[in-house]
């Protein structure tokens, strides 16, 4: 008997403890939570990036429609292409550590440990809804777009805009705590599905993510 | 001898009583036709001459009499402030019953101001006529006044000369023409034909002035005393400086919003001038990109106190902390007036955000909270290991 998605969330190591004796890899849940993150996702690059898209409207006609499409279309795949690529390079590390099980394995793992980033995106959706119409977007005009300094001060205008750098704040925060528990459960769910000791599993999860984290973090202090 | 005496005596008596009523019969019988020959008219050309003006003075004299003709003889002018250009009437001249002949005399003014009467003398056979008649030397002149003129004026600016022309003698001039000229002047128009100014008169002329620099204006009014020119004059300094009364826009009231890439501006303007603004216009300047649909407003005529108000729409840089907004206006003379007042724009205030370093409490917290994850799972594997 499959647990339910709260066990994913509160007990990770039962919930892969029973999963492990299953013989089928299915990937059906996994890619429902990573298709629901990339839905999230979608609405978040919608709202994040119209932001973007007004201040690109005055370059040239419909440019702002096109970055708008472009960064909704681009948050959805950008999640479906984010779980291959994690899984990856998670499971590149997990075989210095000898580590043994299928591909689709540590697939379907890392698609359910996607779970908190899915709560951790509706969080942050809310958290834009209320600072994106307080962002003073500057306007780049098509006279800006043959010179690529105004270009680049406009758009360090936008992101040094204060409802801008307060809503980037709050959302790393949110993507950090929500990226870390989603490692928690990575681990949990590494261990049996690449046979590895807890210790080997936290390196193989905790390295992409804590160098991540630290990308994150060193972002906010860039911005 | 004695009787002879006497006889003699007597016929010398006699003759002479005889001769004696015979000229007294003719003196009765002419002084009434004499008495009836007088001067009609006295016309002075000028009729009020300036010293030393050349004139004419004409004498009609009529002989009243219904049926009898008088020998007139050796007419003249006579007076010693006023010189007798032309000649006398030397010659014996037959004037008929109620008939009139005038006598002309070309004559200068040398007296000073005052009143005079000079005489005109005409003789008949046994007796003559004397007319003295009033003349005035009046050496007041025509005066040139400015009525009104603009409190300072502009390089390149068109203002307007209200001036007066004002005639306070007791005779007419005529062809009175006044000239407008000055360095880096130019004046429209140049030349102002006024012509006939009567007694007392007074005439309006305007004329609009275009300085280039610093000048003076001179005003040279020409004017005919009988066929005597003369003229006044009148020099204005031309100064640049800032009218006192001069039309005022103030925008007030400024609301800025942003729609896409285009900023919307509205708000008011005001004339805080003492005079009408003109065609006033309201427009970005740039950084800022004048876009559609209000690329320009146009407020129209604003009187004092007076207020329209206006929108604009640009497109900025997003860089620019503010951009001018230009207010233009036209004066009565046409002249374009322009004043520029920034107002902040949401592109600006961004850029105007400085960064205060990087954000020390997101950092921290993002660190506390690895920290501990990293510190959880340390203590979890310890924990397991033993």
């Amino acid at each position: 008997m499959i647990r339910s998605f709260t066990d994913i969330l509160i007990n990770p190591g039962a919930f892969f403890a029973e999963m492990a004796g299953e013989q089928e890899e299915r990937l059906t849940r996994p890619l429902i939570i990573i298709l629901a993150g990339g839905v999230v996702a979608a609405i978040y690059g919608y709202l994040v990036g119209g932001a973007t898209a007004q201040m690109m409207a005055g370059a040239m006609p419909g440019l702002d429609a096109i970055i708008t499409i472009s960064t909704t279309i681009g948050a959805l795949i950008g999640v479906f292409i984010f779980w291959l690529v994690w899984t990856a390079v998670i499971f590149a590390l997990s075989m210095l550590f000898k580590g043994q099980g299928s591909f689709k394995r540590t697939l379907q793992v890392i698609g359910y440990g996607y779970l908190p980033q899915v709560i951790g995106t509706v969080i942050s959706i809310i958290v834009a809804f209320e600072y994106v119409p307080k962002i003073v977007v500057p306007h780049i005009t098509s006279a800006m777009m043959q010179d690529p300094v105004a270009i680049q001060e406009a758009t360090k205008a936008l992101m040094q805009d204060p409802a801008m750098m307060e809503m980037t704040q709050i959302i790393s925060i949110i993507s950090i705590v929500f990226l870390l528990w989603s490692a928690n459960i990575w681990i949990f769910g590494l261990q049996k599905a690449r046979n590895l000791s807890p210790r080997n599993a936290a390196l193989c999860v905790g390295i992409p993510v804590i160098a991540y984290i630290l990308y994150l973090i060193y972002n906010l202090g860039a911005v | 001898m004695k009787r002879c005496q006497s006889s003699a005596i007597f016929l010398v008596l006699l003759s002479g009583l005889v001769i004696g009523i015979a000229s007294a019969d003719l003196t009765q019988s002419q002084a009434p036709v004499t008495g009836k020959v007088f001067v009609s008219g006295t016309t002075f050309d000028p009729g009020v001459f300036f010293t030393g003006d050349k004139g004419t003075v004409t004498y009609v004299v009529t002989n009243s009499n219904t049926n009898t003709s008088v020998m007139l003889n050796h007419g003249t002018f006579s007076d010693a402030d006023f010189q007798l250009l032309s000649g006398t009437y030397d010659y014996s001249n037959t004037l008929g019953p109620l008939q009139t002949r005038p006598f002309s005399f070309s004559i200068i003014a040398n007296a000073p101001p005052g009143d005079y009467y000079p005489v005109f003398s005409l003789s008949f056979y046994d007796s003559n006529l004397y007319h003295p008649s009033l003349v005035r030397i009046d050496n007041t002149p025509i005066q040139l006044t400015v009525i009104d003129k603009p409190d300072a004026f502009a390089p390149g600016k068109k203002k307007t000369l209200y001036l007066q022309v004002a005639n306070p003698r007791d005779n007419t001039v005529d062809t009175a023409m006044l000239e407008v000229s000055g360095a880096g002047i130019t004046a429209n128009p140049s030349k102002v034909f006024i012509g006939e100014v009567a007694a007392g008169a007074k005439i309006p002329v305007n004329v609009s002035i275009t300085p280039d620099e610093e000048t003076t204006l001179h005003l040279l009014l020409t004017y005919n005393n009988g066929n005597n020119p003369h003229e006044t004059s009148l020099d204005l300094p031309i100064t640049f400086g800032i009218d006192k009364k001069q039309a005022d826009p103030v925008m007030s009231n400024i609301q800025v919003t942003s729609t896409g890439a285009t900023v919307h501006v509205t708000g008011d303007v005001t004339n805080a001038g003492l005079e009408t603004a003109n065609a006033v216009m309201v427009t970005a300047l740039p950084p800022a990109v004048p876009e559609d649909p209000y690329k320009t407003y146009v407020v129209q005529a604003l009187k004092p106190d007076d207020f329209g108000s206006f929108e604009i729409t640009f497109s900025t840089n997003g860089i620019a902390t503010s951009i001018p907004v230009q207010v233009s206006f036209k004066d009565s003379d046409g002249n374009v007036y322009t004043s520029v007042q920034n107002v902040t724009v949401p592109g600006g205030m961004t850029a105007a955000v400085k960064s205060n370093g990087p954000p020390v409490v997101p950092i921290a917290a993002a660190l506390v909270i690895v920290a501990i994850f990293v510190g959880g799972w340390f203590l979890y594997l310890r924990k397991k290991k033993q």
